[in-house]
């Protein structure tokens, strides 16, 4: 169980002062040109020419390269063989295994698909490392998303922590009772309802007591919500915001222009 | 004058038959501070609720009479104005924390954030409040690390930031340990001490007596005594019924049984105790 | 129809939200590391859908999706049918269909149902029908018949399904059972949660049996689809 839930690093770089929108908007357009740009290779100019040098200039490619290689080598490696064997393309066969040919059409395709994961695992992870979630919130908030949804957000990254280790605590405590997680199929089913059942109702009890804490601190109130934060929003992050919108515009019309 | 002010309040919870406050009245005045004691399911917190807001606001149900704050009516104002004339801290220190923020001066300036109070004057509003309860040298931790009395007192601090004109604490420290408990009553002490209005619900009686102007007997939804801590906490009807009393009362009535104890007056604290039972 | 959905996102409802989610992340890697065949990764949004309406369901479902996907970035694009597998639950319960165990598990399989159509495009578009998750070993069997990538991600959705959102409405109408009357009254649609009279244990059995046949159904709608 994975939970390291903040991949914020603190750093003073180019790419840590933009703009939170213009992160995001960073992020979703190079998923969005690689996902609609029919260009093969398309995807893999965006991760080389794009998402590598923002990670020198966000001064953290360390830490990208680390995760980078921790969370894609196992999700884009496991599409890359699926697609590779399982993808019924093409003619040139380059070898057998078993039943499945491995063509040179599934190898492309496969490649291709796992490129495109790469390019959206890799551009997620570059926006986490270089924005901080209270810092993201805020900004949209000034924006005009309802306050509630900073709340939802930043309070679900701080309670699934919490959860995940009192799931910890419950299954060691069952298990030292005696309860079977491990053998047949039946034992494990049966087991699901002494796990999940002390875990669940638990947390569900405390939502009157905590929904009542934050309305004692104005969670309803009808006026304009203030941040105590002041994050910049300057021209030149107005600007890439033009430039990344028209770049995904350009992508589709390409993607038209191909049908 | 009385800020607070409860008028034949009576009041029936969702679902259920028997009304869980009967016929309540109850006046407060500016700088007072009542303490209300009373057996479990005597109805304290539904009366820190009531006059929070959140009955009938929050919990709906059915309410008579009339809850006055300043002189302004709850029933006729909405829940998240109310809370700007009446601050609630209750049990839990966890379940207080909004979860929506990652620092104690951020959890502090959240309630500020929600009521638009202007960036500027935030720092300054966050700092005195995490003074008063001596808390600044949290203010960059995650309230999720704080032990229970330090959370009890970002809590806190989290509701007087929002300068409310009465602060209701219901039983703030029966979830804490004996550190704890002092660290939460050296706050309340400084609120005291600054002129605060305060309703306090608490079970640790010897607490109340060093602190309380006026005492609250709650039983069955009703008030069935009020007066001074020191009659109050020593009447021989509440020890029937069943009220927590301090073990010195008991011991010294007691001992008066015996012929020991010869001060008209029982005692509530080890130090009364101790005098009364040296003459 | 604005008015009503903001009825629906009272204080409780906002705090329930991040409980929910946990709940959906916690529950889903318990199972994970229990080895069963099934996800069940969206009981919280199946529970917000029954007692705060269809669209917190499905704010849960696709904000859950999302958070997910900081730790398991696979689970990042699938977030429109988390969002639908929310909206559905809700208007079930809505439709009084959270109230028995035969009902709940109808609302299981159209629960099903919809996860199955909804990520379809995504599996195809996406990932030419082959995903990261176990049940592409069949995808691919039915590709290597000579199925059309539509047609066996399909009935690939509508085989799988099936077991997984009907024990999902099931867990979740046991925990709403399971929940005081007085807590069920603060959330905005306790009425979604009022068990009809009459429901028992041998109501249960019944929807267990009723819970196979259509299983098996499923198994005979994909041999048609592949035959
Ligand atoms: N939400 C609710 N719905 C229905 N009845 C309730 C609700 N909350 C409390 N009650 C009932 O109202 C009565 C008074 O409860 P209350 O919590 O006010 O008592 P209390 O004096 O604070 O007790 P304690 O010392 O246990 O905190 C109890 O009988 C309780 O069961
Ligand atoms: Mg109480």
């Amino acid at each position: 169980m994975r939970e390291r839930l903040s991949y914020y690093i603190k750093r003073d770089s180019a790419l840590h002062r933009l703009n939170p929108l213009t992160k995001i908007i960073l992020t979703l357009g190079i998923l969005l040109v690689s996902l609609i740009s029919p260009g093969y290779w398309t995807a893999h100019a965006l991760l080389i020419f794009a998402i590598v040098p923002l990670s020198f200039l966000g001064r953290i490619w360390r830490e990208f390269f680390s995760s980078a290689i921790r969370l894609i080598i196992p999700a884009a490696g496991f599409i890359f063989l699926m697609q590779a064997f399982f993808q019924p393309l093409g003619e040139t066969v380059i070898f057998k295994f078993w039943v499945l040919d491995v063509t040179q059409e599934s190898l492309a395709f496969a490649f291709r698909i796992s490129t495109r994961i790469t390019v959206m695992i890799s551009a997620f992870t570059l926006f986490l490392l270089t924005t901080h979630p209270s810092e993201l919130m805020s900004d949209l908030t000034r924006r005009g998303l309802p306050g509630q949804f900073a709340y939802v957000i930043i309070s679900s990254l701080q309670i699934l922590p919490q959860m995940q280790s009192k799931a910890r605590t419950i299954i060691s405590a069952q298990r030292s009772r005696g309860l079977d997680t491990e053998s047949t199929f039946l034992c494990r089913v049966g087991s699901i309802v002494p796990l999940v059942g002390p875990l669940v109702f638990g947390s569900l009890v405390e939502v009157e007591e905590r929904a009542i804490a934050i309305e004692a601190r104005g969670f309803t109130s009808t006026h304009v919500k203030t941040s105590l934060h002041e994050i910049a929003d300057t021209k030149f992050d107005k600007t890439l915001r033009w430039v990344l919108l028209a770049l995904v515009i350009l992508s589709l019309v390409w993607k038209i222009w191909q049908l | 004058m009385a800020i607070v002010n409860l008028q034949n309040v009576t009041y029936k919870y969702p679902l259920t038959q028997t009304a869980v406050l009967q016929n309540i009245n109850l006046q407060v005045n500016e700088g007072e501070f009542v303490a209300v004691i009373g057996p479990n399911g005597a109805g304290k917190s539904t009366l820190c609720y009531a006059i929070a807001g959140f009955v009938p606001h929050f919990f709906k149900g059915e309410m008579s009479g009339t809850v006055e704050v300043a002189g302004v009516e709850s029933a006729k104002s909405s829940l998240s104005e109310w809370v700007l004339n009446v601050g609630l801290a209750f049990q839990n220190p966890f379940n207080q924390i909004s979860g929506a923020k990652y620092t104690v001066f951020e959890e502090l300036a959240f309630g500020l954030e929600n009521i638009g109070v202007p960036r500027d004057e935030m720092p300054e509003r966050v700092e005195r409040a995490m003074r008063l309860t001596g808390i600044s040298a949290l203010a960059d931790r995650s309230p999720y690390s704080l032990s229970g009395g330090q959370q009890q007192r970002v809590a806190l601090a989290s509701i007087l930031v929002m300068q409310p004109k009465v602060l209701v604490l219901d039983e703030p420290t029966s979830q804490m340990d004996p550190i704890g408990t002092r660290e939460v009553f050296g706050v309340i002490r400084t609120l005291a001490e600054n002129g605060m209005t305060v309703i306090l619900v608490e079970h640790k009686v010897e607490w109340i007596a060093e602190f309380a102007g006026r005492v609250i007997a709650l039983h069955d939804g009703q008030i069935l005594m009020e007066g001074k801590p020191a009659e109050v906490l020593t009447s021989d009807a509440l020890a029937e019924k069943g009220f927590g009393i301090s073990r010195y009362t008991s011991t010294a009535r007691a001992a008066r049984t015996a012929g020991l104890w010869k001060k008209a007056n029982l005692p509530v604290t080890l130090d009364e105790a101790a005098e009364g039972f040296a003459k | 129809m604005f008015e009503k959905m903001k009825k629906d996102f009272t204080t409780m409802t906002w705090v329930l939200i991040p409980v929910a989610i946990a709940i959906n992340i916690a529950v889903g890697q318990i199972v994970v590391l229990l080895k069963l065949p099934v996800y069940l990764d969206s009981i919280g949004t199946v529970l917000v859908g029954i007692i705060c309406g269809p669209w917190a369901g499905a704010l849960t479902g696709a904000l859950s999706n999302t958070i997910w996907g900081l730790f398991n970035p696979d689970s990042l694009p699938w977030w429109p049918v988390a969002f639908f597998i929310g909206l559905v639950a809700g208007l079930c319960a809505n439709a009084g269909w959270f109230k028995s165990w035969p009902k709940v598990i109808l609302s299981g399989f159209l629960i099903a149902l919809t996860a199955a159509i909804v990520s379809t495009p995504i599996s195809v578009y996406l990932y030419g029908g082959i995903t990261a998750s176990g049940s592409s070993f069949i995808t691919a069997y039915l590709l290597q018949t000579g199925q059309g990538v539509l047609s066996a991600v399909l009935s690939t959705g509508f085989l799988v399904e099936p077991v997984d959102k009907i024990t999902t409405a099931m867990l979740a109408f046991a925990i709403v059972q399971g929940l005081s009357k007085r807590l069920l009254a603060r959330f905005p649609r306790p009425e979604n949660a009022e068990v009809e009279q009459g429901s028992s244990s041998s109501q249960l059995v019944t929807a267990l049996i009723v819970a196979v046949v259509v299983i098996a159904l499923g198994f005979f709608v994909r041999n048609m689809l592949a035959g």
